[in-house]
């Protein structure tokens, strides 16, 4: 195998056991936690390190991973306090971790292969230059082994326990109530994110591996409402944002989890702008039609409430509602449309359609019973919620 | 009377947050084939009584009794539904998905629900006739269907003891009455059914028991017998007068 090759394959199995917990971690509203943790597991990886002398070593994976947990248990701590609030324990807990990180790796480690920058920013491209070597036979690069055994890892238990996740992350209080420990359910996500972020530091560092496990699933979030789907769709955003990536910073010969990044950033502002019905596009459309659907209302109503000719004049409508000209087209145009209204020498006069369609408007909107506007929600925004 | 069954029995429950007491020495013996609302000011303790005895919160004192055994022993005969504002309505899933969380007990650990479960959750949807909006995202539902959601959800559990955290809050006046009528079916079948409750009006009309509970339990007992002003007064600190229809 090549080692362009090895390199896009680690990247993909990266992004992809990235991707997984990160869905959650989202759902969860801990997007912040999974920087605490890249940065609070620098302690625990040099002690890893000074011990093992190998970055690949399971110790060290596993050491990290406890201080990953650590964090957790420590920002938990202080906000129970209920005298910080979550955030600022977070930002408590971890730069005191790091730091601790840093200057171990200052006082021992300066003739060793571990940096801060190594650590931070991480170096795909070294990667397939570690190799695993088993009685004489090269089989592969090490961290693709790391990373692929921690893949099939999240992968399994995320079979295994998708309906407990599922449960525990929508409503804690039923899935403790039915025996599912929420509190179980909370560290096992937290040992899995804090094992993947040990695993993936080295290849896209610490701070970039953040953006693979956020991105994906925050991006995801955008396009369905069905968690299979955002898991799904999560794992396609992660891994073709890894190879775009790699192949950007292969023709720009710049930094490969640099380049990943801002192809993840792209990717996520695309999606954020002209997702079908959470982006911001079609939120801005819909707040429009429901403008005009407004004023399509109030116009059926002044109808409703007037018989006299005087009222009912297409000229005396722009001057009476008080509107400009292209909104009254605008609004006589969609009730001609639907048949709403008729035009007949200049008068408008409600049809029998428009009468039920303004009643029925009138009473969603006083007693909010969506039963009986249902089949108006193909047609209308304004009753869509 | 006395030979009356005790669905839930509570013994000298006492529960901290941070080291001050929201529920002080509760005894409470609720007896089987009840409909029960649990009323008192905000901040009583209301949901706190609740969750500790399902055994979501830790209590520092005291123990819980689910016909006669411990709660953990006990779950399949329970069904809870808690406060609609307790979890997130973006929540990327459907409305018949939730139901069938609902199933996810009688499961256990790791296994998944399957064609039975599904089928028990299309039923319990028909039941509070949210049949129609099975698939609709639930953040696209109304207040009132998304609690009608969460009753399904109870009822596929198909519990013997149902627990429910202010079910009325922010639902319509249909929802309402649709929600009653099935908790008032619930008792007819045998079921013993706890609710937190706020609208101290609709007492007497909804329910046939009736705990007053202000971080002490002040009474317990038929809805007929002790809803009265003077257990009202004590219990909200006011002088408390409610039309009561005896």
């Amino acid at each position: 195998m090549d080692a362009q090759l090895e390199i896009q394959l680690i990247a993909t199995v990266v992004a992809i056991a990235c991707a997984i917990p990160g869905v959650f971690l989202v759902l969860r509203k801990m997007a912040l936690i999974s920087d605490a943790i890249s940065h609070s597991i620098l302690p625990g990886i040099v002690i890893g390190f000074f011990i093992t002398e190998d970055l690949n070593s399971p110790l060290l994976i596993l050491l990290a991973a406890v201080t990953g947990v650590i964090t957790v248990v420590l920002v938990e701590a202080i906000q129970k306090t209920g005298l910080v609030k979550e955030d600022t324990a977070i930002g408590l807990v971890f730069p005191a971790l790091f730091s601790i990180g840093v200057i171990l790796i200052a006082k021992n480690a300066n003739d060793v292969h571990l940096d801060v920058d190594a650590v931070l920013l991480g170096e795909l491209a070294f990667a397939p230059f570690d190799r695993l070597i088993i009685s004489g036979i090269d089989v592969g690069p090490k961290s693709l082994w790391v990373m692929g055994g921690i893949l099939l890892a999240t992968v399994g238990m995320l079979f295994a326990f998708f309906k407990e996740l599922k449960v525990s992350t929508f409503d804690a209080g039923l899935s403790a109530a039915l025996g599912f420990s929420p509190v179980v359910l909370h560290y096992g996500l937290m040992t899995v994110s804090s094992v993947t972020v040990v695993g993936a530091f080295e290849a896209v560092g610490a701070v970039l591996v953040v953006a693979l496990m956020i991105a994906p699933a925050a991006t995801a979030y955008l396009l369905t409402s069905d968690l299979k789907k955002m898991l799904v769709l999560s794992v396609i955003f992660g891994v073709t944002s890894a190879i775009a990536g790699y192949w950007m910073a292969h023709f720009l010969d710049a930094s490969i989890s640099g380049s990943m990044t801002t192809v993840l950033g792209l990717v996520f502002l695309t999606v954020y702008l002209f997702a079908p019905s959470k982006g911001l596009i079609a939120v801005m459309y819909r707040q429009k039609q429901q403008r005009t659907e407004v004023s399509l209302l109030t116009f059926l109503l002044h109808l409703n409430n007037h018989d006299e000719e005087s009222e009912r004049r297409v000229q005396h409508l722009n001057e009476h509602i008080n509107w400009q000209k292209v909104r009254s087209k605008t609004v006589l145009d969609l009730a001609q449309k639907n048949n709403l209204i008729a035009i007949e020498n200049d008068l408008v006069t409600l049809t029998s359609k428009g009468k039920e369609f303004t009643d029925l408007a009138l009473e969603y909107i006083i007693t909010n019973k969506d039963e009986k506007i249902e089949h108006m929600k193909d047609d209308f925004f304004l009753f869509r919620g | 009377m006395s030979k009356e069954k005790i669905a839930i029995r509570v013994d000298d429950l006492t529960v901290a947050y941070n080291y001050k007491p929201v529920l002080w020495d509760i005894d409470l013996e609720v007896p089987e084939g009840v409909l029960m609302a649990i009323v008192g000011p905000n901040g009583a303790g209301k949901s706190t009584l609740i969750k500790s005895i399902l055994g979501i919160i830790d209590p520092i004192a005291g123990s819980v009794a689910i016909y006669g055994k411990p709660y953990e022993k006990q779950r399949k005969l329970v069904a809870y539904v808690p406060q609609k504002g307790s979890v997130d309505w973006d929540f990327p899933t459907t409305a018949l998905d939730v139901v069938m969380m609902g199933t996810y007990g009688m499961l256990g650990w790791i296994k998944r629900p399957g064609t039975k479960e599904k089928k028990a959750s299309l039923e319990a949807l028909e039941k509070v006739g949210m049949l129609p909006f099975k698939n609709r995202q639930i953040s696209q539902l109304s207040g009132g269907q998304q609690q009608r959601v969460f009753l399904a959800r109870a009822l596929v559990q198909d519990a013997s003891i149902y627990f429910m955290d202010e079910p009325f809050q922010g639902v319509d006046a249909t929802t309402e009455i649709a929600i009653i009528n099935i908790l008032k079916e619930l008792r007819k079948a045998g079921k013993t059914v706890v609710v937190v409750h706020h609208d101290l009006q609709t007492v007497p009309e909804y329910f046939d028991w009736v705990t007053f509970l202000n971080v002490k339990k002040i009474a317990t007992g038929p809805v007929r017998d002790i809803f009265n002003d003077d257990n009202l007064t004590k219990t909200y600190g006011i002088n408390y007068k409610v039309a009561v229809n005896k």
